[in-house]
């Protein structure tokens, strides 16, 4: 179930420490033509099974981790600091 | 000028006692947070050498953050020298009013905790001398465990009164 999720900093937590943002896009470049920023913006998948969503870990670390799950069986995968994914220090 | 007066938050609360749980509030003396910058280098270090300078028990409360907790209050000019201390690689933010203490104790503290909190609560997974930022119930606390049977809970100010009601019927069940 996703209802604990495995925070990389906090060890194993129920959903209800954490906001979900949603599905974690590429962001266009700023100059990025309006159809791109659109999907970006507005357009979401629904896919059956492996999804990448940011989620914030609002009453613990305070850190944004990227989450991979199955949509299907709620199984967690991956869960990784965002900062840290995109090179950034944690 | 008006009068101001600093009231403790659980100024009018006294301890709950009992053989299997004793709940009482701490002195709201210094709590500092320091936080590292993005690109700045592990602060782990530093943070705890200057803790240790200033008579304050740093605790960790994410990654590059820590609370600097001490039961008493820091002078002015003190506390001015500890914000800047480690800057540029780190700041300090005085957070003395903002989070208010109170402790958990007794042979059925894991027991009452277990009732408001998913972290695991095992000695093994959570030995003494660790801290961690979690939910008691719906309320945002940094707990940390002293000893086996020692818990000590950091909340913001405004919820103190409404944590330290939760924990208070969470304890009845031993009182
Ligand atoms: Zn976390």
């Amino acid at each position: 179930m996703a209802s604990l999720v495995p925070c990389p900093h906090c060890g194993s937590r129920p959903k209800e420490e954490f906001t979900i943002k949603g599905a974690a896009l590429a962001r266009p470049a700023p100059d990025a033509d309006p159809d791109s920023w659109f999907h970006y913006v507005y357009l979401r998948e629904n896919p059956r099974g492996a999804y990448e969503e940011y989620w914030h870990h609002t009453a613990g670390c305070r850190r944004w981790l990227i989450v991979c799950r199955d949509t299907v069986t709620h199984q967690v995968n991956t869960s990784q600091d965002a900062a840290a994914a995109k090179g950034q220090a944690a | 000028m008006p009068d101001l007066r600093a009231l403790p938050a659980l100024a009018d609360r006294t301890p709950l006692v009992s053989h299997g749980i004793r709940l009482s509030p701490l002195p709201e003396g210094t709590v500092l947070q320091m936080i590292v910058g993005p690109d700045a280098p592990d602060q782990t270090a530093n943070v705890e050498r200057l803790a240790n300078e200033s008579g304050l028990a740093a605790r960790p409360l994410s990654p590059g953050q820590w609370l600097l907790i001490g039961d008493k209050p820091t002078r002015r000019a003190d506390m001015k020298h500890l914000l800047a201390a480690l800057e540029p690689q780190a700041s300090g933010i005085d957070q003395s009013h903002g989070r208010v203490r109170m402790r958990l104790e007794g042979p059925m503290a894991v027991k009452v905790l277990a009732k408001g909190t998913a972290v695991d609560l095992n000695q093994r997974a959570f030995p003494p001398g660790r801290s961690v930022a979690t939910l008691i119930g719906h309320i945002a606390a940094h707990l940390t465990r002293h000893d086996v049977e020692d818990f000590e809970i950091a909340v913001l100010r405004g919820l103190a009164e409404a944590c330290w009601i939760d924990l208070a019927g969470m304890c009845e069940e031993f009182v």
